[in-house]
C-alpha cells in the first residue's frame, strides 16, 4: 500500500496514508476458509454478448450462475461493476478473450455508487477464475479478490483504477499471471494481509506480468508465501515494495521470493502530473515512497531476492530498511515491534546495472539492522550504501547483522524530504546515469513530457 | 509369449494395497482408478487425543559449523516413457511401442518454486548434506490431476515427529498429509549417524502406489569435509508393474528407465574415484553386479554382486582401473531380462 513518510525530526519517521483510501468500501476481513465446495449443480455455460445472446450484461449471467459454471463474455465494452460474492460461486470461471483481453472491456466511467468501485470484486468465493478482460476507470480497483482460498487472475489488463490494478486481500493460494497494469493510482499489482496458515501453506504466484506507469509496480503489505517471478516492473514510481504496516493484519511480510524479474527505470515522478489522481498531501507535510528505487524491503522476514536484473534507477536498485514507524509508534507492542525487524532476508545472484550500460545510482543499500540478512553473488556496477559494504554480510546470514547508523541518515531523506506540491524535491538525491535501449519501452520520468 | 514376457509374468500378480481401512487389490486399470479415487477422498485427519500426538516440537537448528541446505521440491504427475530410445541396446531389439504411463515424481525448483531446476524425473533430486547440516525441504504438492495428499518421508537423517512426513491415520501430523496446492517444510538433521546414502519417498495415504509410480529420491550425507568422489551416481533398482503403468507387461527398471540405452549410462576415466550408490526401490530383493569390477563391502570383504532389499542401500566404491564398456545389471535373471541393466563406460 502506498504510504507516506514524514521527517518531523531528522531521525523520526511517521507514516500515514496519502492515497485516497478506498478501504471503507471494502468488505471486512474474514477467514478465507478451507477451499472450494464446488458447484451446486451440473456445470452450465453462459454466453454474454452485445447482440444475439441470452445475456447482454455480465451481471445478469452472474445472477443465474453458480460455482460449477463458466460465463463467456463476447467482444464489447461493458459498463458494469461485477460482484462475485459468497461460496455459491466457488470455482466459477468468468472468461473474456484470453488472447486479446482488449476486446472485452469493463469500463467504470460514469458508473455510480457501488458499481463504480471495482470492475470485478470476488469476495468469499474460492477458486474463481477471471481471465481475458481489460478494466479501466474504476474508483477503487480494477480486479479485486478478498477472503478467498485460491484464485486465478489471468490475462488481464488493469488501467487507470483509483487504487490498485490487480489486487488480492486476505487470501491465499492465488495466481496472478500473464497480465498488465498501468496508470493506477497506487500499486499495479498488490497482495495484502495474507493470513497465517499454520504448518501447511498455500503459496501465491505472480508470474509473467508487467507493471508500468503506476505509483508502485507491486506492493505487498504483510504478504506471505508469495513468489514474484519472470515479470517486468518498469517506469513506476518504485518497483516492488514488500512492506510491514499496522493498517492491515498479520505483519510482517515474510516467506516471499522475488526471483528472475526485470526491474528497471522506476523513476516515474508522478507528482509532476499523471493520468490518475495524484496522491495528495496530508496534514503535516508528507511524502510517499521514494521515487527511483527498484526493490524496497520496508520491513521483511525470510524473503529471498535472487537472480533479478535491476538497472537504471536514480536512487537505488535495492534497499532494505526496518519499518521504523512500527518501532516508533508501537514500541510497547511486542508483535509489531518484532514485525518491524529485518530477519533472514537473502539477496543473491542479482545483476545490477545491466553490465554497466544502465547503472543504478546505487546498487544495494542496507543499514545492517536485524538478524540473518545476507548478500551473495550479486554483480554490481555502482557504489553500495554504505560504500564500504560493511553491512552486506555474506550468506548464510550472521546471528546479528552489523549496523551502520550513517546508512539511515543517507537513505531516509530519499523519502522524508519529498513534498508532493514540490515534485522536484523527490529528485534531490537522484543520480542520473544514461539508459540503455530496451526494445519497445521508453523511459517515463514525467508524464507531461511524454 | 517371448522369453522376457514369460519371466515377467511371474511378477504380474495383483498389487495389494490397504488404504484408509480398505484392502484394495489392483488387477486392472479400473482398479487403479478406484484406488486413486479413494486416495483423493481420504479425509484430512483430525487431531489425535493423546498428549504425545499433540505435543509440539520445535524446528532444529544447524549444529555448530553446519549450514542450512535448502531444497524446493514439488510433486506432480507426468507422462513418462521408461524407454525413450525405443530400443534395448544389449539385446539389440526394439521395444514395444506402448510404453508411456502417468508417473508421479518429484521435481526440483529454485526458491519460491520460481523456476524449475531440471525436468521432473525418477528418481527425484539427490539431496546432499554434511554432518551438522540441516536439510530443509520446502515441499509443494503441485499435482492437479490425481488430487491426493502426498509427502516426503526421509530415511537415515534425524527428525522429530513434525517432520516424519508419514500419514498415520488419526495420528497424522501436518507433514504427513500435504494436500493439493499445499506446501510443507520438512527439517531434517544430518547427525553423525546419518552418514551414508538413504532413500526418501512419499509416505502419504496412498504411498505404496505413489512411491511405485516414482515419488522417490536419495539423500547423501558425508562426514564434514569428506572428499567428494570424482564420479558419483545414485541408482534405484525397481519395477513398474502393469497395475501401476497400465502397460501390459512388467518393466524392471533403473531410475525409471528400462533396458540398456535407456537406463543411466555411467561414465568414468581410469584413475577416478567412483562411488555408485544403489538402492532397492521396490518390494523385491536385487543384486548389483558390474562386469569387470570388485569393491569392498561394509565388512571389508571383496564383492561384485551384493544383495539389497527394499529401501536398502549398497555403495560400490573403487578407484577405476579397468577401461572398456561394461554391463551393470541386477543378477536376478528375471529382473535383468525385463530391463534392469545398463552400460558403464570407462575411458582411458
Amino acid at each position: 500500500m502506498m504510504r507516506a513518510i514524514s521527517a518531523a525530526v531528522v531521525t523520526a519517521v511517521l507514516l500515514v496514508p496519502t492515497a485516497a483510501s478506498a478501504q471503507e468500501n471494502y468488505p471486512p476481513p474474514g477467514d478465507p476458509g478451507q477451499g472450494p465446495k464446488g458447484g451446486q449443480g451440473k456445470a452450465q455455460k453462459f454466453r454474454v454478448c452485445k447482440q444475439g445472446c441470452r445475456y447482454r450484461t455480465i451481471a445478469a449471467a452472474l445472477k443465474q450462475a453458480d460455482g460449477a459454471d463458466t460465463i463467456r463474455v463476447g467482444r464489447g465494452t461493458y459498463r458494469e461493476g461485477l460482484q462475485v460474492v459468497g461460496k455459491r460461486y466457488d470455482g466459477l470461471k468468468l472468461i473474456g478473450n484470453s488472447s486479446k483481453p482488449g476486446r472485452v472491456v469493463l469500463n467504470g466511467k460514469k458508473l455510480k455508487r457501488g458499481a463504480a468501485q471495482n470492475a470485478v470484486l470476488v469476495n468469499g468465493a474460492d477458486d474463481v477464475t477471471i481471465r481475458g478482460f481489460h478494466a479501466r476507470n474504476y474508483k477503487a480497483n480494477c480486479f479485486f479478490v478478498t477472503n478467498a482460498d485460491g484464485y486465478t487472475l489471468d490475462r488481464l489488463v488493469a488501467e487507470r483504477c483509483g487504487v490498485y490494478g490487480v489486487y488480492a486481500f486476505n487470501s491465499k493460494g492465488g495466481r496472478m499471471t500473464n497480465s498488465e497494469a498501468y496508470y493506477n493510482n497506487d500499486a499495479g499489482f498488490y497482495i495484502g494481509q495474507t493470513p497465517p496458515q499454520g504448518a501447511k501453506k498455500k503459496r501465491s504466484l505472480v508470474k509473467n506480468v508487467t507493471a508500468w506507469g503506476n505509483v508502485l509496480g507491486f506492493s505487498g503489505t504483510n504478504m506471505k508465501y508469495v513468489t514474484i517471478t519472470k515479470s517486468r516492473w518498469y517506469n513506476n514510481g518504485t518497483g516492488i515494495v514488500p512492506n510491514a504496516l499496522d493498517s492491515e493484519k498479520f505483519a510482517p511480510p515474510e516467506f516471499n521470493v522475488i526471483a528472475n524479474n526485470d526491474i528497471f527505470w522506476n523513476n516515474f515522478n508522478f507528482y509532476y502530473g499523471a493520468p490518475f489522481e495524484i496522491p495528495g498531501d496530508a496534514a503535516a507535510g508528507f511524502a510517499g515512497y521514494p521515487i527511483g528505487v527498484g526493490i524496497l524491503l520496508f520491513g521483511s522476514q525470510d524473503t529471498t531476492v535472487e537472480n533479478n536484473r535491476i538497472y537504471g534507477h536514480y536512487l537505488g536498485g535495492f534497499a532494505a530498511i526496518p519499518q521504523l514507524q512500527l518501532q516508533i509508534e508501537h514500541g510497547d507492542d511486542p508483535k509489531l515491534l518484532e514485525a518491524s525487524v529485518l530477519r533472514n532476508n537473502v539477496v543473491r545472484g542479482n545483476q545490477f546495472g545491466r553490465e554497466g550500460s544502465d547503472r543504478n545510482a546505487r546498487d544495494m543499500a542496507y543499514n545492517g539492522s536485524g538478524t540473518g540478512n545476507c548478500f551473495a553473488d550479486n554483480v554490481t556496477f555502482s557504489p553500495n550504501v554504505p560504500s564500504s559494504g560493511s553491512t552486506l554480510a555474506p550468506c548464510p546470514g550472521p546471528a546479528q547483522n552489523t549496523v551502520d547508523d550513517a546508512v539511515l541518515g543517507e537513505i531516509l531523506p530519499w523519502a522524508t524530504e519529498g513534498k508532493p506540491n514540490q515534485p522536484a524535491t523527490f529528485e534531490k538525491y537522484w543520480i542520473k546515469n544514461p539508459h540503455s535501449t530496451v526494445p519497445g519501452v521508453q523511459p517515463l520520468e514525467r508524464f507531461d513530457s511524454n | 509369449m517371448d522369453r522376457r514376457s514369460f519371466l515377467a509374468a511371474g511378477g504380474g500378480l495383483g498389487l495389494i494395497c490397504t488404504l484408509n481401512g480398505e484392502r484394495v487389490v489392483i488387477n486392472s486399470a479400473a482398479d487403479l482408478d478406484r484406488l486413486d479415487a479413494r486416495a483423493a477422498a481420504v479425509p484430512r485427519p483430525a487431531s489425535a487425543a493423546e498428549p504425545v500426538d499433540s505435543a509440539q516440537f520445535a524446528a532444529p537448528e544447524p549444529a555448530p559449523g553446519g549450514t542450512r541446505r535448502e531444497y524446493w521440491l514439488a510433486a506432480r504427475s507426468v507422462m513418462w516413457d521408461p524407454a525413450p530410445t525405443g530400443r534395448d541396446e544389449w539385446m539389440k531389439q526394439r521395444l514395444p511401442r506402448r510404453r508411456s504411463f502417468r508417473a508421479f515424481v518429484y521435481q526440483q525448483f529454485s526458491a519460491g518454486f520460481a523456476t524449475p531446476l531440471g525436468r521432473p524425473r525418477m528418481p527425484g533430486p539427490t539431496l546432499y548434506a554434511e554432518v551438522g547440516d540441516l536439510i530443509v525441504v520446502h515441499f509443494r504438492n503441485a499435482e492437479r490431476k490425481l488430487r491426493q495428499a502426498v509427502t516426503v518421508h526421509a530415511h537415515g537423517v534425524r527428525y522429530n515427529p513434525e517432520y516424519d512426513g508419514a500419514y498415520l491415520g488419526d495420528f497424522t501430523r501436518a507433514g504427513g498429509f500435504v494436500g493439493p496446492e499445499e506446501e510443507f517444510t520438512y527439517v531434517w538433521e544430518a547427525t553423525p549417524d546419518s552418514v551414508g546414502v538413504w532413500p526418501y519417498h512419499d509416505h502419504g495415504p496412498s504411498h505404496t502406489l505413489n512411491t511405485m509410480r516414482g515419488l522417490f529420491g536419495a539423500i547423501v550425507v558425508r562426514e564434514r569435509g569428506a572428499p567428494v568422489p570424482d564420479v558419483e551416481h545414485v541408482l534405484f533398482m525397481h519395477s513398474l508393474p502393469p497395475q501401476v503403468t497400465r502397460i501390459p507387461r512388467l518393466l524392471h527398471c533403473i531410475n525409471g528407465r528400462t533396458a540398456a540405452g535407456n537406463t543411466p549410462t555411467m561414465r568414468a576415466r581410469v584413475g577416478q574415484r567412483v562411488a555408485i550408490h544403489v538402492i532397492g526401490g521396490d518390494g523385491n530383493f536385487h543384486t548389483f553386479h558390474i562386469h569387470g569390477h570388485r569393491w569392498r563391502d561394509a565388512s571389508g570383504a571383496f564383492v561384485d554382486c551384493p544383495t539389497l532389499g527394499p529401501n536398502e542401500t549398497i555403495t560400490a566404491a573403487f578407484v577405476e582401473d579397468n577401461p572398456g564398456r561394461w554391463l551393470y545389471h541386477c543378477h536376478v535373471f528375471s529382473h535383468q531380462d525385463a530391463g534392469m541393466a545398463g552400460w558403464y563406460v570407462v575411458d582411458q
